[in-house]
């Protein structure tokens, strides 16, 4: 019996194969413990199921089911005018709505061939990173939560409301946003940049409190060292993105690779990892939002005047005033809702730096206002394939940390 | 002006940080300070973050986007002329109109104008294709009904006077000015 | 309407530095090359996709390193990319506006004789940071292709989407079951010839508390 127990023990865990781990069992008139976490688990945030194989404490082998939460986003998008996907983009990643708004509008503007002016595209930065630290302290939150710390979620929660405050004035919605317009976005309100910078101070000091909590936690530390590792090779053959690639040391974010709106003007740093494990991919996202309210306060400083919307008469749908009073812009308004712009036959691909990693919009448009292909290159789904390896070997209790980690948003990965 | 790239380090491995019981204290510390603070201004009558629905309400900014009603003129009638644009704009088919003719000023008007808020998703897409400023998004939000027929809205239901909208068409018109 | 032209051969842009190289390594592999708006995309022979993808993979001067998207595209029979025949879609921007209001009912154009579908893959080098994209004609009746998780091992779940949300057998994939849709789920939802409400039939349930059939009275 000591030798099994003996033999149990050295399983090099990632080296051998679930086969050869299950022959294990053969001596011991036994076999592995199967369980299904999921799909409505206490620690899965988002709807997903992993089927496990357990070997004691152990996973040996597992599945990760998804699709609880398709709901058809790419077949609803070719049957509707580009302009009214808008807001279905803010159902894709419901934690950072505004970044798949501003990549979808990127997508269509690239395939007319717009260029917004530069205030729009100053609102447009403000508002993606202003919904990337929530999403960033919606993940750390949960899943320090989910590792029994509860204290923190509640300050990074608050903190998270303060940001969503800012959106809501902008835009109107805290969730859903329909935050962007083809060739435009909603203008800022009156006094936004002081009201905004109260709010960042008051969210930065929360998170510097979650921080003081979890980041020097031994408790914290022991479950997130170590777990869930996998080389920044790997990660890469995998097509993970987002900061789970960066903790692995990969400096590939889309905003340093393939600069869209001014973000190749602002001054901030992409932070980076050594090890590629749990912890450090919390440490990225930690570094995340305090880049990302840099990034946010240097747009707030210089932030233009001018137009928010392109004055493409493709797109932009007349201002109000003329519509009631002329003749011309009523006919340009009928046509722009009723058909919805005509866009150059061809096909395009977008991509943004969205919260959990590259969101890229590819729309192949036949000339018509609707578009024949639309599909979106979710993160969460790529980053999720590999999930599978980087459970295998580890205890089923660091699963809930590796999950977390990974950030799975179910409108996103199942679309 | 550069995108760098920054390792993040982790913090030093002490032997104060090997030791839970001070981690407990540091978390205490953390959590009894924001106690006290939440109890000053308790205290003093002032509220930092919470608020007591129903009793307070959040002060909402003019670009909120509530539900969608119908302007009604002085007159009483609504302003709508039963064009149909919202019906198209909308990406989830949720209003219904069938027009009609009458005798007055304005020929037109909508016979059934129906929204069927279960499948509204709050876009504002409505108001913003309206070449007459007739629908426009309200501030009212508690819309939750007991039966699926109860979240049909008929045209009696969702005309509101114009002066009770006047945040919001004030707020179109700076918003949808160029 | 657009005042853009399309592209024709006599003004055809100069080739990108990244399609210079991906010439000088793979041009008898290369159908035909196209760009659109700084987007370089090459058509590649389904036989031949794993040949490329290794050699764009372990090229240093390519190292495309990361797999970004697998899907498909139904161009439901139509000859080729949509920009080189504007006239007949024109006509039916015409025809559109007299389609039913109901946007779901939008009408199909004619069945074509061409290969159906198009599998498409996006590139990028972390390295170099260019992108590319990939494209390959499949035919309806065979609608096979070899899988590319012997290069990336990425291409698991992207194939099996592909092949769940659009029918496409993908050769060589160790794990090829649906991903988001239940196994006994007819027919590939994002072929256009699947309208937006058609239906499904109701399945029964099998399992634990699953009641007995009953009996013919």
């Amino acid at each position: 019996m000591s030798d099994l127990v003996q033999k149990n023990r050295v399983a090099p865990n990632n080296q051998r194969g679930p086969a050869a781990r299950r022959a294990d069992f053969d001596d011991l008139h036994t076999e592995p413990m199967h369980i299904q976490m999921g799909p409505s688990h206490p620690a899965m945030h988002g709807t997903v199921k992993i089927e496990l194989d357990l070997e004691g404490e152990e996973v040996i082998d597992a599945d990760v089911q998804i699709g609880y939460l398709h709901r058809g986003f790419e077949k609803e998008c070719e049957t509707g005018f580009l302009y009214q996907n808008i807001p279905y983009t803010d159902r894709l990643n419901y934690s950072s709505p505004v970044l798949n708004n501003v990549g979808y509008c990127l997508a269509v503007e690239k395939l007319f061939g717009i260029t917004t002016p530069p205030r729009c595209q100053f609102i447009r930065v403000i508002g993606g990173e202003l919904s990337r630290m929530a999403d960033h302290m919606l993940a750390l939150g949960a899943s320090a939560m989910e590792l029994a710390a509860f204290t923190p979620m509640l300050y990074l929660l608050e903190a998270r409301e303060l940001l969503l405050d800012q959106i809501d004035a902008i835009c109107g919605a805290r969730v859903t946003t329909n935050f962007t317009r083809i060739g435009g976005t909603l203008d800022l309100p009156e006094g936004f940049a002081a009201f905004a910078v109260e709010r960042l101070d008051r969210a930065l000091r929360l998170t510097a409190d979650a921080d003081k909590l979890l980041t020097d936690n031994p408790i914290f530390r022991e479950r997130m060292q170590g777990t869930g590792r996998m080389a920044g090779k790997d990660l890469l053959a995998w097509g993970v993105t987002g900061p789970v690639l960066r903790a692995g040391g990969v400096p590939y974010d889309v905003r340093r690779a393939t600069p869209y709106l001014i973000y190749g003007d602002l001054d901030f740093d992409i932070p980076i990892g050594e090890h590629g494990d749990n912890f450090d991919r919390y440490l990225v996202r930690m570094e995340e939002i305090r880049q990302s309210c840099r990034i946010v306060k240097q747009c707030l400083e210089r932030l233009p005047d001018g137009p928010v919307n392109s004055d493409d008469r493709r797109v932009k749908w007349p201002p109000k005033r003329k519509v009631f009073g002329q003749m011309e812009e009523l006919i340009d308004q009928f046509k722009l809702v009723l058909e919805g712009g005509y866009p150059p036959a061809g096909e395009v691909y977008h991509a943004v730096e969205g919260a959990n990693g590259e969101v890229g919009f590819y729309i192949v448009s036949d000339g018509s206002g609707r578009a024949w292909k639309m599909r979106c290159r979710s993160p969460s789904f790529s980053n999720m394939s590999p999930l599978k390896h980087m459970l295998i070997g580890g205890q089923l209790a660091d699963v809930v940390p590796t999950f977390g980690m990974m950030n799975m948003i179910g409108g996103e990965c199942d679309r | 002006m550069a995108i760098g790239v920054v390792t993040v380090k982790r913090p030093p491995e002490r032997w104060s940080s090997s030791q839970p019981y001070f981690a407990i204290l540091k978390g205490l510390g953390v959590s009894i300070r924001h106690f006290l603070h939440n109890l000053l201004l308790f205290a003093r009558g002032q509220q930092d973050f919470t608020v007591h629905f129903p009793e307070q309400r959040l002060v909402q900014p003019p670009a909120m986007r509530g539900m969608p009603v119908l302007v009604q003129m002085d007159n009483g009638k609504e302003r709508c002329v039963a064009c149909g644009m919202c019906e198209w704009a909308c990406p989830t088919n949720c209003i219904s109109i069938f027009p009609a003719e009458t005798n007055d000023e304005v020929e037109r008007y909508p016979e059934v104008f129906d929204i069927d808020m279960s499948r509204c998703m709050f876009c504002g897409f409505c108001e913003e294709a309206c070449p007459e400023e007739a629908i426009v998004m309200s501030r009212q939000i508690e819309i939750a009904s007991y039966s699926r027929r109860g979240s049909l809205w008929h045209k009696q239901d969702l005309l509101v006077p114009v002066a009770e909208l006047k945040t919001r068409l004030d707020h179109l018109r700076r918003q949808y000015e160029h | 309407m657009s005042t853009e032209a399309p592209p024709s051969d006599a003004e055809k842009p100069q080739l990108s530095p990244l399609m210079v190289k991906v010439n000088a390594r793979l041009a008898p592999l290369i159908l035909e090359h196209r760009e659109f708006r700084g987007d370089d995309r090459i058509h590649v022979a389904r036989e031949n996709i794993l040949a490329v993808a290794g050699v764009l993979r372990d090229d240093p001067e390519l190292a495309f390193d990361l797999l970004l998207d697998v899907t498909a595209i139904d161009y439901y029979g139509q000859p080729d990319d949509f920009e080189l025949r504007r006239e007949v879609w024109d006509r039916d921007h015409v025809t559109m506006r007299r389609l039913p209001r109901r946007r779901n009912l939008m009408a199909l154009p004619e069945k074509g004789p061409h290969p159906r579908f198009a599998v498409v893959y996006h590139l990028i080098s972390t390295s170099h940071l260019h992108r590319l994209r990939i494209k390959c004609r499949v035919p309806e009746d065979d609608p096979r292709i070899a899988s590319l998780t012997p290069v990336w091992p990425g291409a698991n779940w992207l194939e099996r989407e592909t092949w769940d949300l659009y029918g496409i057998r993908f050769e060589g994939h160790p794990d090829l079951r649906r991903i988001y849709l239940y196994d006994e789920f007819e027919g590939h939802p994002l072929r256009k010839d699947y309208g937006k409400l058609d239906e499904q039939p109701i399945q029964a349930y099998v399992g634990p508390g699953a009641k007995e059939p009953r009996r013919p009275e």
